[in-house]
């Protein structure tokens, strides 16, 4: 069974679209949400998360529409927007001690690997992190209460190359720990490192949903890189647009 | 929602908001509009909303395992506390006005509303304005806090004028009644402030609630 299903989310905005994005998430998987900016990767997470609201369309999680199990749902996912940037200026035992009392599997242990884990120091505010602890931050508080799924938005976005390394290598720990793992980026490098799977959205339409493999079959040539791919499918969408 | 409010109260409030809620000891001075009193706790309550937009406080409580609704609920359960605290106090200071200061030469000479029970009408009048006009004004958007917080601002400074010039009026010399002068108009007077906020903190949440669940943050 899935993990997550995304079935048919349409959302509109003025000069903006967001046309029945369909894919699903298996347990115990890296599924990268590739995109150029604007193409609607955050759109769908925020619709993921109802956030905002979708015109049409349902989200499953554990087999239960998000609609109507929301808060039980939200007990067993994380959710991240990149960094920490809420409560800058408050340490993160605070933030802690507040987070955890909303968990009924706060886990005090796993929240002290975890911390141990990422190198994270509790007595500091996210003001006083650099970017990738941020992130951390966000993970820190996801796992801690044993999340598992985690939906993250763009969190390799603005890291060096090698805290985007220690980030994926992060990631393939959580996969062997059974956490599934979806995250949205524009760095094709982070997916070729990590991910089982592709999700390809291209102005608000899901291009491509497959594992890695089956997406260098179907859209790549031969010798392409993820990257060369990817610019090329871009250049040719332009191409006929232009045309067009 | 008590886990929200510990949120709200640990979290979100911006210390100086506790401190505006001291302002409900300006009930004690003579010559002086009392009701803004009232006005500097809802300004102190507006500075926590202001900390809570510069905290991103709305992403942060998105993540959490609650609802829209959630967290509509508990900043509406944060400021009434705020207010229930200030109240409080000026129900201690009006009740020593009342009893023991009452003929108090220094208050029967002011020319400005006394403490009494319309006073505390009065006053829970302003709360109720604060949550319609400011709360339900901030949850259109959940970012915008200018023009709610102006609007609030211009109302309740009419109404604080009005109040301070109705018991001038030939026959409402009883709204500045002192001590247990005219006990059932002030009784009176006091259950309609009750009922002004109730009504309209009641309204203000309701609306508050539909209008949060329908934007897209």
């Amino acid at each position: 069974m899935s993990i997550c299903e995304v079935r048919n989310l349409c959302k509109e905005y003025p000069g903006f679209s967001l046309s029945n994005a369909s894919f699903s998430l298996e347990p115990g998987t890296i599924t990268g949400f590739i995109g150029r900016n604007g193409a609607g990767k955050t759109t769908t997470i925020k619709a993921m998360l109802n956030i905002i609201h979708p015109s049409d369309g349902e989200v499953l999680y554990f087999g239960l529409p998000l609609s109507e199990h929301e808060n039980e749902i939200k007990q067993r996912i994380g959710y991240s927007t990149g960094a920490v940037n809420y409560y800058p200026k408050k340490k993160l035992k605070e933030l802690v001690s507040v987070t955890k009392t909303f968990y009924d599997s706060w886990d005090e242990g796993a929240y002290r690997q975890y911390l141990d884990l990422f190198s994270l120091d509790e007595g500091k505010s996210p003001s006083e992190m650099s970017e990738g602890m941020k992130v951390k931050c966000n993970l820190l508080l996801a796992l801690s209460h044993r999340a598992e799924m985690l939906i993250l938005d763009e969190p390799t976005s603005g890291l060096d190359p090698f805290s985007r390394d220690e980030l994926t290598d992060l990631f393939l720990l959580l996969k062997d720990r059974g956490i599934t793992v979806f995250f949205s980026t524009h760095i094709t490098s982070d997916l070729e490192k990590c991910a089982d799977h592709i999700v390809y959205i291209r102005e608000g339409r899901i291009v491509l949903a497959d594992t890695r493999e089956q997406f260098h079959e179907k859209l790549g040539a031969p010798g392409e890189t993820l990257e060369e791919t990817m610019l090329r499918l871009e250049k040719e969408a332009r191409h006929e647009k232009t045309a067009v | 929602m008590k886990k929200l409010l510990f949120k709200e109260l640990r979290l979100s409030v911006a210390t100086i908001s506790y401190f505006f809620v001291a302002f409900a000891l300006l009930a004690f001075l003579p010559g002086y509009p009392i009701l803004l009193g009232s006005f500097f706790t809802a300004l102190g309550i507006f500075y926590s909303f202001q900390a809570m937009r510069e905290n991103h406080d709305i992403g942060y409580s998105l993540l959490l395992p609650v609802s829209k609704a959630d967290i509509v609920n508990s900043k509406f359960a944060f400021s009434v506390f705020l207010e229930g605290c200030s109240f409080l106090i000026m129900v201690i200071v009006t009740v020593i006005r009342m009893t023991a200061l009452k003929d108090s030469a220094v208050y029967r000479t002011n020319a400005l509303m006394g403490a009494n029970l319309v006073f505390l009408g009065y006053a829970l009048l302003v709360f109720g304005l604060f949550n319609y006009l400011f709360i339900r004004g901030f949850f259109k958007t959940g970012y915008y806090i200018g023009k709610p917080f102006i609007v609030f601002c211009v109302v309740c400074m009419l109404l604080i004028g009005l109040a301070e010039t109705l018991h001038h009026v030939p026959g409402l010399g009883w709204l500045n009644a002192f001590g247990s002068d005219h006990m059932g108009l002030q009784c009176a007077a006091l259950c309609v402030g009750i009922a002004c906020f109730a009504l309209l903190t009641g309204a203000a949440l309701k609306q508050s609630v539909r209008s949060f669940e329908r934007i897209d943050l």
